[in-house]
């Protein structure tokens, strides 16, 4: 962990930018999270300090894209890679903020972050160049969708922050695709401001190759009668943490999270997700579905915060999980914390394995066994994956990369 | 008793058959032989073994043959898995239809169709053609296309559950059909449709096994033999008219022949 030791001596930066150097005094003292803390006592140790083996130092990453851009009607950006990117149409404007407007937006988000909560994105926050730093205002309702990657570089740590400010009346469908090389490290932050009447439908695919890691924190601020929709899929990953945080600022907001990590072999992948209202009227619908095989690790912890000026929040949280190996495991904890006394909130969690009974009327119909179990994986999937701003031509890869994985 | 169509070697024979799940004994020497084109109603109380029986001839995993075989068309399938007996031409309509969301109905029943036709050396279907085939035979159970679209069973009344296993019954167009309490939880109309169904499927080549508790689906499709079961055997067959007896005197008349056994 080589990145730590540097953090512990002052070494990692020769020239720290203002945020570098405040996320760096934040790190010095207790430069890696407590394992005893809930958010961090199930991460595997060493796979976390395989996360920390790279060197930050090396060359910059450059993205492999799965796919072409075959449509003009998609705005792609990837962040590291040169997108200037200023456009004023009839209906939207997509335009980049301004530097003092990043390092003001970021300097006001971290005097307020706990080294535990947001480890995460300080670490993100000593690493980012200004390079990988990508701000946006958006605004409009007849945007088309956007793309956006992330990508880190095999034998390297990349860090890459993205900071989204949607406009009021706003609508867009935005995709974000964290792309892992082999034997790489990638460490994404994101933060979105919703405005009043805006709606964001976010999709988030996050996939590896061999032995990568990634760190992805998502941060989400949604202003009242804003609806925000996620959908999110992880895999292939030999260790990833998806921590997500929302928090409806003024109540009013609809919030819905559809979420699945699936790992294999030695995998960890583990999501994380803190959902607070700070206003009346909140809705949150939200499903979270694992799938672990062979001797993976899948992890959920889920925490719904209603304090008392947040009443008639309507809020639901499952946690669905698949063990498809007796070697695997899933830990799952859903949880909530009520102070208001005039609310409906739900939660729960299952851990099973394919129906047995779902499988014999399928293969009583002739479907071989790999046949039936793939019928009912990709049911399985389905509920998520519909979430996910995908266009055909792309679902079609996600769909071949999940057969394949 | 002797075959009706003894001159023809028998689809399914089914050799004093012991059976059990979790060292629980169900079966206790079921012998029955099914020749082309005969219908067999089997009928007995309920927990006397009949689904287990059907389940067993599909290739249930949970059931573990113990004594006896199965034969089709004369080879023993105890070794072969459920899929490979149902693309060799095995189908069992389930008393209780799984319903598996999010798996489409339609993409179920091609991959289902062209497993079987694929055994049949028949050129598989694509999408196109497969919905042709599909909507000729929804005709027979008079289900609406609708249907199709929705994930398997899933939302489906009783009703339109039976009718989705004689549509599956049509494509698959199976040597032997084992109905399992098909007429459960069907109106008067579902009934004749579903047995309407049951008949135009099947022929002189195929055997068909109704199982039942009640005559009105025996009025419907005249059996040829019915055998009555309890505890784990067969024990007395007899012709349709057994049937009516049975529904006359109820099953307490058949403990008698237990009795003699």
């Amino acid at each position: 962990m080589q990145i730590i030791e540097e953090i512990k001596k002052n070494e990692l930066l020769s020239n720290p930018s203002e945020i570098q150097k405040i996320c760096l005094d934040k790190l010095k003292l207790n430069p890696l999270p407590n394992a005893k803390n809930e958010l961090w006592r199930l991460s595997n140790k060493s796979k976390f300090s395989s996360f920390l083996d790279f060197s930050h130092k090396n060359k910059e990453s450059k993205a492999s894209l799965p796919y072409k851009k075959n449509s003009r009607n998609i705005i792609r950006l990837i962040i590291g890679e040169h997108n200037a990117i200023n456009l004023e149409e009839e209906n939207y404007s997509i335009k980049e903020l301004k530097d003092s407007e990043i390092i003001n937006y970021i300097k006001k988000n971290i005097c307020n972050f706990d080294q535990n909560d947001h480890w995460s994105d300080l670490l993100n926050h000593c690493l980012s160049s200004k390079k990988n730093i990508l701000g946006l205002n958006i605004s409009g309702n007849k945007i088309p969708p956007i793309e956006i990657f992330s990508a880190s570089s095999s034998e390297s740590l990349n860090a890459k922050t993205l900071i989204l400010f949607f406009e009021k009346n706003c609508k867009v469908d935005l995709l974000q695709i964290n792309l892992g090389n082999e034997n790489s490290s990638l460490s994404q932050s994101t933060y979105l401001c919703l405005e009043a009447n805006t709606s964001v439908n976010h999709g988030v695919v996050s996939y590896g190759k061999n032995k990568s890691n990634l760190l992805n924190s998502l941060n989400v601020i949604q202003k009242a009668k804003s609806e925000y929709i996620l959908g999110s899929l992880h895999f292939k990953f030999n260790y990833a943490r998806f921590e997500i945080r929302i928090n409806q600022l003024e109540g009013n907001a609809k919030t819905t999270i559809k979420g699945i990590q699936i790992t294999k072999n030695n995998d960890q992948i583990a999501t994380y997700t803190n959902m607070q209202f700070n206003g009346p009227n909140g809705i949150l619908d939200q499903i979270n579905k694992s799938l672990a095989d062979d001797k993976s690790h899948a992890i959920f912890e889920g925490s719904i915060i209603v304090p008392k000026i947040a009443q008639k929040t309507d809020a639901s949280q499952l946690s669905r999980n698949l063990l498809l190996s007796k070697y695997a495991r899933i830990d799952t904890k859903p949880q909530l914390e009520i102070i208001a006394d005039d609310v409906k909130c739900k939660h729960g969690a299952t851990i099973s394995q394919l129906n047995a009974e779902e499988l014999f009327y399928m293969r009583s119909r002739g479907l071989t066994l790999a046949e039936a179990s793939k019928l009912q994986l990709s049911s399985y999937f389905q509920e998520i994956i519909s979430c996910i701003p995908v266009s055909k031509d792309r679902w079609d890869l996600l769909d071949k990369l999940l057969k394949e994985n | 008793m002797q075959s009706k169509t003894k001159v023809l070697d028998p689809i399914l024979e089914i050799n004093n058959l012991f059976a059990s799940t979790e060292d629980l004994p169900i079966l206790k020497g079921v012998t029955i032989s099914i020749n082309p084109g005969e219908i067999h109603a089997i009928m007995g109380r309920n927990g006397c073994g009949k689904s287990t029986l059907s389940k067993i001839i599909a290739g249930h995993p949970s059931y573990k043959i113990t004594k006896g075989e199965i034969k089709f068309y004369g080879q023993n399938i105890q070794s072969l898995e459920p899929e490979e007996r149902a693309q060799s031409g095995i189908f069992l309509g389930f008393q209780y239809p799984i319903e598996i969301p999010g798996v489409s109905n339609l993409e179920f029943l091609r991959v289902a169709t062209n497993a079987r036709r694929k055994f049949l050396k028949k050129e598989e279907l694509d999408t196109f053609d497969f919905e042709d085939l599909v909507k000729e035979k929804l005709d027979l159970v008079k289900m609406d296309s609708a249907f199709l679209s929705r994930s398997i069973n899933q939302g489906f009344s009783g009703g339109e559950k039976k009718r989705n296993e004689i549509l599956q019954m049509a494509l698959l167009e199976p040597k032997i059909a084992i109905l399992d309490e098909t007429d459960s939880g069907l109106d008067i109309d579902a009934l004749r449709i579903v047995a309407s169904g049951i008949k135009k499927i099947s022929n002189k080549q195929t055997g068909i096994i109704l199982i039942t508790h009640y005559q009105r689906l025996l009025d419907e499709i005249r059996p040829d033999y019915v055998h009555v079961m309890s505890d784990g055997q067969i024990i007395k067959t007899g012709e349709s008219d057994l049937a009516l007896e049975l529904e006359k005197h109820g099953y307490e008349w058949t403990d008698n022949f237990l009795k003699n056994i």
